[in-house]
């Protein structure tokens, strides 16, 4: 089944496009790569289907529902949860509280308590120091937070800007692994942008390869990634390069 | 000779009123960097509101007439209410505007308000008689205090007791807290634009609602042009508190209260006259010694 169909889809921010007549499909359920250079539109698409990027023209569907115009609540409300780039923990509030914000969408109130218990659960630390403020935990702590946070508002989409950004490979081991456990725990289909195509060759999955807003390469993210396609979204010259954000 | 202690008193209650309308200005700019230049004239709505329109020169109450127990919840509504009014037909259609147009827009609804003040009740000052029991003195460590200054220290009190367990203890406080920090990431949580910025406005108007309560009580008058000095005095303290600080924008507004009366008490008498002056000279100095804000951590953004 299909869960985010994405059609013709274009991002402009003033002169400069973004995302130039974006088209793909991910089905219910998959590990979607997104890979690409930087200035690809990676970013951007993300904003885009969150909400917080205006569509120049296109469609972004969920569910069969229309999600462009809406506004970034209302889509978090249909069950799309969003990891920005940078993480963007809220720092003076406690790390119990970045938790608990986005629980005010739900329905199933007393899910919540175990829900929040199964993500202190798969990140000890988090429970630990729950009463602390987020701005005090490190980068990876941090990156926790934000995943564990994005879960609790229990979604069936999520979308993650570089978990591994600025994070040391062996706790990017540890995020990726507990990740994978809780899609397989959930059923979520996720959406994720990933630098490292090696990485994303040994998590597996699908990998779509972006460069100067299009869609370069799209297939499997361990043949993907040994293949000339790579090479040529990051230095080739078969398409002409748009500068964008 | 004035007491120490009655210093402290005066001091106390003065800084009350200026703690409370900077909370209201510091609320509002944390969840949408709108520095709200109407605040004050939010405050002179709600004192007039209290007596019968017309232009004559003594001012028959109106509302004024109710006892306190309807008295003080209604006009907190009617503060709340003008301000999620204005914010509803104004500010909602500004809210992707910058923060200049934003501001702009409020001093325009401070005119307008004014105006329509001066058109209903004319422009000389009234005399207004709330609650004139409360001036009774009473004697109070070796001070003689007014009952009404005791009870803006301790109103003032309950108040900030209030907010903050309303902020920290639910779940629109938590919501008004992170959308302080993040507003977009807020939103991508799901965290709803127009229930945090409705809700800061109601609390807004009804701060600017308690303030004029007090200075209608306190002063006797109702004036047309009260709110503005007020509301100069609160974005002052905002300022030096820390823009969008709430705890900063109380302490700073307890702060300039303090200063403002141990001038009045020990300027030399040819100098008091200019006592704002060197009131504002200490702002000034404030802000160059800490141009981010007293109370603004270095690392941590200016909020809540």
């Amino acid at each position: 089944m299909t869960k985010l169909a994405i059609n013709d889809l274009t991002v402009r921010y003033g002169k400069l496009t973004a995302l130039d007549d974006l088209s793909f499909a991910v089905e219910e359920g998959a590990r979607v790569f997104i890979s690409g250079p930087n200035g690809a539109g990676k970013s951007s698409l993300l904003k885009a289907i969150a909400g917080v990027a205006p569509t120049a023209h296109g469609r972004i569907e969920m569910d069969g529902d229309i999600l462009n115009g809406a506004s970034p609540e209302s889509i978090a409300r249909k069950g799309l949860s969003m990891v920005p780039e940078g993480r963007e923990v809220f720092g003076q509030l406690t790390i119990e509280e970045n938790l608990m914000i986005g629980t005010g969408i739900r329905r199933d109130r007393s899910a919540v308590a175990e829900d929040l218990w199964e993500i202190y659960n798969a990140f000890p630390i988090l429970g630990e120091r729950r009463h602390a403020n987020a701005g005090a935990l490190s980068g990876g702590q941090q990156q926790m937070l934000v995943i564990g946070r994005a879960l609790m508002t229990n979604p069936k989409l999520m979308m993650i800007d570089e978990p591994s950004l600025g994070l040391a490979p062996k706790i990017v081991d540890q995020v990726y692994d507990t990740l994978l456990e809780l899609q397989a725990l959930k059923g979520l289909t996720l959406l994720i942008v990933e630098q490292s195509s090696a990485r994303a060759a040994r998590v597996g999955g699908r990998m779509i390869l972006m460069r100067g807003g299009r869609i370069v390469g799209d297939g499997d993210a361990a043949e993907l990634g040994a293949e000339d396609s790579l090479r040529d979204a990051y230095f080739g010259q078969s398409k002409p390069v748009k500068e964008a954000s | 000779m004035t007491s120490l202690s009655q210093l402290f008193f005066d001091a106390a209650s003065l800084g009350g009123i200026y703690a409370l309308a900077a909370l209201g200005i510091a609320l509002i700019f944390g969840v949408m960097n709108l520095v709200n230049f109407a605040h004050g004239e939010y405050i002179t709505f709600c004192v007039f509101a209290l007596i019968v329109p017309s232009t004559d020169a003594a001012a028959h109450l109106f509302l004024g007439k109710a006892p306190a127990i309807v008295l003080v919840p209604v006009m907190l509504m009617i503060g709340g209410g003008l301000a999620v009014l204005s914010e509803a037909l104004i500010f909602r259609r500004l809210r992707n505007a910058t923060p200049v147009t934003m501001m702009i827009a409020s001093f325009a609804l401070g005119f307008v308000l004014q105006y329509a003040l001066l058109a209903a009740y004319g422009g000389r000052p009234k005399a207004v008689s709330l609650w004139p029991g409360l001036n009774t003195p009473v004697e109070l460590l070796g001070a003689s205090v007014p009952l009404l200054q005791l009870l803006v220290i301790g109103v003032t009190v309950a108040i900030l007791v209030i907010l903050f367990l309303l902020l920290r203890h639910t779940r629109l406080g938590l919501e008004m807290r992170a959308a302080a920090e993040n507003f977009t990431m807020a939103r991508m949580l799901g965290v709803k634009a127009n229930r945090v910025i409705t809700g800061a406005f109601a609390i807004s108007g009804a701060l600017a609602a308690a303030v004029a309560l007090i200075l209608v009580t306190q002063t006797g008058v109702a004036d047309v042009r009260m709110g503005g000095p007020v509301m100069l005095v609160a974005f002052i303290a905002t300022v030096i508190g820390g823009m969008g600080s709430l705890p900063g924008a109380v302490a700073a507004g307890f702060l300039l209260g303090a200063a403002s009366v141990m001038l009045q008490a020990f300027l030399p008498l040819d100098a008091r006259p200019f006592r704002d002056a060197f009131l504002y000279s200490l702002v000034i100095g404030c802000l160059l010694l800490r141009p981010q804000g007293l109370f603004a951590s270095a690392s941590a953004k200016p909020r809540v």
